[in-house]
């Protein structure tokens, strides 16, 4: 293969795909962004004003946050594949009292708080058997949610969506849902989707922990300030039925009630994102702020005011249903990253109807906290908490052969038969 | 099987990570770690309790979770308001070292110590020594590369020590000592400690207090005369009149202090003075050849003389005025030039009274005697040791050469100039013979009479391959001294010029501060114990500090040795009891 990558007609087959991108794609893009530039220059960016280096709280206060992480092949025995979930919840203190900015909870404290030590690790397994998948997920589902009741989960979703129009099951029966009560009333019948491959299986449940986790802290003694996820708060719509194709998506709303309730900010940082012109956004924000400013920048939908911006009009996952994203950037030497907010929790803590001044307060006073907890100097611009979390969750390569070879251990230690395990060809690799 | 209580080997430090039996990679807290550590492994592979010893050689900071730490370095240089959470846990160290060997208990529930040979069990628990809580432990475990009686300091682990004293077992100082360090290292500090260990094993073996097997007598060059009244506060002459009468006369006789010009000497330390004379006729050819170069025609002139005028070869020589016939023009003048500093000089006579056999008297009792050389030229102070080292060398061999006090006689009489034995015959007799004073009395072993040890100052000016290759005394001595008890302390402040044969020979090394790298390499190259991995150690050592080794040990040793200020104050009250038993050396005359 070497020898064709090498090759000028590679070379020039990967000029004739950028060019098409260039033409097709980048242009049209640069037409819509140039009708939001002024807007976005003038009305949605603005500075960080970040608290002094010595700063102070009267009040410190915690930080939660969650990530996980997963491999999809722990095990592949015929048919049979095992998966591996990891997830870590660490919470820090701002402790601006004590000089130690953001130390860690003591590790004792957070494991009888949450009921497990950190990290937490799961496997799931399932067949090729029809239907399989289906119920193997929602055994996990129930299994690590905890989910006594699937209308527990379900309802945050229609109270939501519906702005409280649909508050009860009564009122779902009333509604235009009322045809779907019964694919409602189980966690099995919520995975709608109908391609259900192993990578899908994998990344919904790996959310599915993760969401898991963070009920996990608010369902607890401990009352963080904020509560950090990884990722957006991007939620995948049955385009028929119109509710979350997947569990996840009626997970994450029962969360986002729960953390309102519980008086604990939600947000959800993607530093891998795929917002358009994101680049031109912190050039912009250099050019009229300076190299050096930390900055935010939101991204609104059709129902802010003023309307959704133009590059995102034909991206319908931008902003994500019931959520306000933003870019931020508090590290000129990284791209800028994303967070996405519980949209009920902003227009009720955020937002001021007909007041953009009062907004732009409340959003500076948000992400000087934000910009205070991402000064860590070993992931500097980025939340230390997350990076705390994603530190202690993420599984390497070198840990996945070795759960792999324990793997191999217990079928042996059990009297299994070994060779099921083994690679289908070990004489070339494809 | 007793099983230890690790709470007594100090605090638990790390784990063991990766290496080998011989070195090993540790990951430890954050604290603050010195080159030179000692920490203590415990490991328990199948059943098998060990405690290994590791040193410290190499320190490198480690921090958890960042494989980049110059990234993190420059952040928090560039971006001013950073921090670092909750890092002080991730701050490790890692550290890098040698293993020493291991302790382990033998069937008897008896410690005993090995060479590295194995491994600690995996992660295996590391403890770091804390001074008070430690020591006891250390001290068992150790007990057989630390004991003996010629106590030099205490074990130092790090900038620390623990209260582990370490000595010399006396049996080994006839396989000769070396103290090589560089000016400032500590070496006369250590001589007035050493010297104070000797006359405490001397009088704890009059007192009955001590087990050990021999009396030590020391024949002490003090270049700069600071031992007898010490380079601070107190010397050798605070140990003389704190004690009474009886434990003085007893420990250290009628003198102690040798000196050019006694009338020089401060008045209470001329008490225990003598003026050092050596007369001509007790000075014997070989002598000169062990310690300056003579031509084969200077040999075979001097052999002449010294064949026909025995005694008075070196008057002869010097009070000719032409070569003998037979004998190349120009070779008497040429050996009259070399022997002229014995004619100036003050300490050798033609004629008077000699102190040579008091020195072997006091040698044979069991004294130490401290020679102020200070006024002496280099030539004179090399003569002196080489006359006094042969003369008691010649009288061991004449006595391990005999079978009763007869036979003594005729061998002390061909090896020794016969005005001086004619002087000592009847002391030496009573010295060596047991069962009567006749003839056919039989003599004393050797090795059982008291530990003869006689310093080299100086020693590359006479121990050097040049001089060694020739008739020196000291070849002979270095080789077969432990035959005859007689030992070398050898002091120089440089490895790498002593002559092959001395350093084979030499079987405990008190290594202090060294002056440059060529010096530490001959001195890791010359250790009786591989210490190779210590270059550093010896970069970093301070005044006092010391690494033993020893070939009739595992363990090489780092020891503090303590100001002779310190151990005098802490001692005092001991030199005032009365000597009262009767184990040392007794002779009749």
């Amino acid at each position: 293969m070497l020898e064709r990558i090498l090759t000028k007609q590679f070379r020039d087959s990967l000029k004739a795909t950028f060019k098409d991108i260039q033409q097709q794609q980048d242009i049209r893009d640069e037409k819509e962004f140039a009708k939001d530039e002024q807007r976005i220059k003038e009305q949605l960016l603005d500075t960080v004003d970040p608290f002094p280096q010595d700063v102070v709280f009267d009040e410190d206060f915690l930080v939660g946050a969650v990530d996980g992480s997963g491999n999809d092949g722990l095990a592949l025995l015929d048919d049979v594949r095992v998966h591996l979930f990891s997830t870590a919840c660490v919470i820090l203190s701002t402790n601006t009292q004590s000089s130690e900015p953001f130390t860690p909870l003591d590790d004792t404290r957070i494991e009888e708080c949450l009921g497990s030590s950190q990290p937490h690790l799961e496997t799931f397994w399932y067949t090729g058997v029809k239907d399989d998948a289906r119920r193997k997920m929602a055994e996990y589902i129930d299994y690590i949610s905890s989910v006594s009741d699937p209308l527990e989960i379900v309802m945050p979703f229609f109270r939501d969506f519906t702005r409280g129009e649909i508050d009860s099951w009564n009122d779902l029966k009333d509604s235009k849902y009322a045809k779907y009560l019964s694919r409602l009333e189980s966690i099995q019948n919520l995975i709608s989707r109908v391609n259900l491959t192993n990578s899908t299986i994998h990344d919904q449940l790996r959310t599915i922990s993760e969401y898991a986790a963070a009920r996990k802290i608010l369902d607890s003694s401990i009352r963080p300030k904020y509560l950090l996820l990884d990722g957006a708060m991007s939620v995948f719509i049955h385009h028929i039925r119109n509710y979350p194709s997947m569990p996840s998506g009626f997970l994450l709303r029962e969360m986002c009630t729960r953390a309102r309730k519980e008086g604990v900010i939600l947000c959800a940082v993607s530093k891998t994102h795929t917002i358009p012109f994101a680049h031109r956004i912190a050039q912009m924000a250099a050019d009229v702020f300076g190299e050096t400013s930390k900055w935010f920048c939101q991204l609104p939908g059709s129902e802010d005011p003023g309307g959704g911006l133009h590059i995102t009009q034909s991206r319908t996952y931008i902003p994500p249903m019931l959520a306000v994203p933003y870019l931020f950037s508090f590290s000129r030497d990284n791209r800028p990253s994303r967070i996405d907010f519980d949209r009920i929790w902003w227009l009720e803590n955020i937002f001021v109807e007909n007041d953009p001044i009062a907004t732009r307060e409340n959003e500076k006073a948000l992400f000087r906290e934000l910009e205070y907890m991402s000064r860590d100097a070993r992931w500097y611009g980025y939340p230390v908490p997350l990076a705390v979390a994603h530190e202690q969750c993420k599984i390497s390569y070198q840990d996945i052969r070795l759960a792999r070879e324990i793997c191999w251990d217990v079928r042996q230690e059990m009297g299994m038969d070994e060779r099921r395990m083994e690679p289908q060809r070990t004489d070339f690799n494809l | 099987m007793m099983t230890l209580d690790k709470d007594n080997l100090g605090e638990l430090y790390g784990r063991v990570g990766v290496g080998d039996q011989s070195m090993l990679g540790l990951m430890g807290r954050n604290q603050d770690i010195s080159v030179g550590e000692i920490f203590m492994i415990y490991s328990e592979r199948e059943g098998h309790e060990r405690v290994f010893f590791f040193r410290v050689l190499g320190l490198q900071n480690y921090l958890r979770q960042v494989d980049d730490i110059g990234r993190i370095a420059s952040t928090l240089m560039v971006e001013g308001d950073s921090y670092l959470s909750g890092i002080d846990r991730n701050k490790l160290l890692s550290i890098d070292g040698k293993m020493l060997g291991y302790a382990e208990r033998d069937a008897g529930g008896d410690w005993v110590f090995r060479s590295p040979r194995r491994l600690p069990d995996h992660l295996a628990e590391v403890y770091r020594p804390v001074p008070g809580t430690s020591d006891d432990a250390v001290r068992d475990m150790l007990a057989s590369q630390t004991g003996g009686e010629v106590f030099l300091g205490d074990l130092q682990v790090g900038e620390e020590t623990l209260d582990v004293p370490v000595h010399i077992p006396a049996e080994f100082l006839p396989m000769h000592v070396g103290i090589f360090g560089a000016t400032g290292s500590g070496k006369s500090n250590l001589m007035m400690v050493l010297i104070k260990s000797i006359i405490d094993n001397n009088m704890d073996r009059l007192s009955g207090e001590s087990a050990g097997r021999f009396n030590v007598s020391a024949f002490c060059i003090d270049p700069h005369d600071e031992f007898a009244q010490g380079v601070d506060t107190y010397g050798i002459q605070d140990i003389v009149e704190t004690m009474d009468a009886k434990t003085r006369q007893e420990v250290l006789g009628d003198f102690y202090y040798l000196t050019t010009h006694l009338q020089a000497a401060p008045r209470e330390v001329r008490r225990y003075g003598k003026e050092l004379r050596i007369l001509w006729e007790e000075i014997k050819p070989q002598d000169l050849y062990s310690i300056m170069d003579f031509t084969g025609q200077m040999y075979a002139f001097i052999d002449m003389v010294y064949s026909r005028a025995r005694g008075d070869w070196i008057a002869e020589i010097l009070d000719m005025d032409d070569d003998p016939d037979g004998t190349p023009k120009g070779t008497l003048r040429a050996v009259q030039r070399r022997l002229r500093f014995v004619d100036r000089s003050p300490i050798f006579i033609r004629s008077g009274n000699s102190v040579l056999g008091d020195i072997f008297e006091s040698m044979e009792t069991g004294r130490i005697l401290v020679v102020n050389t200070s006024l002496m030229s280099d030539m004179e102070q090399f003569l002196l040791t080489t006359v006094v080292t042969r003369t008691l060398s010649d009288l061991r061999k004449a006595l391990k050469s005999s079978g009763n006090l007869g036979d003594f006689d005729t061998q002390a009489g061909m090896r020794l100039p016969s005005s001086f034995f004619k002087k000592v015959r009847e002391r030496a007799r009573a010295f060596y013979g047991f069962g009567g004073a006749s003839d056919s009395a039989s003599v004393k072993d050797p090795r059982s009479l008291p530990v003869l040890l006689v310093t080299v100052e100086e020693a590359p000016s006479i121990l050097n391959p040049e001089l060694m290759r020739g008739q020196s005394v000291f070849k002979d001595i270095s080789r077969q001294g432990r035959k005859f008890n007689i030992g070398l302390l050898v002091i120089s402040q440089q490895v790498s010029v002593l002559d092959n044969v001395i350093l084979s020979q030499m079987n405990t090394e008190i290594n202090l501060r060294l002056g440059n790298e060529r010096e530490i390499k001959a001195c890791i190259e010359n250790a009786s114990v591989n210490i190779s991995g210590f270059q550093n150690e010896f970069r970093v050592m301070s005044r006092g500090e010391a690494l033993v080794t020893a070939s009739y040990r595992e363990l090489p040793l780092p020891v503090r040795v303590p100001l002779f200020d310190n151990v005098f104050e802490k001692d005092k009250a001991r030199y005032k009891k009365k000597v009262s038993g009767t184990a040392a050396e007794k002779h009749t005359l």
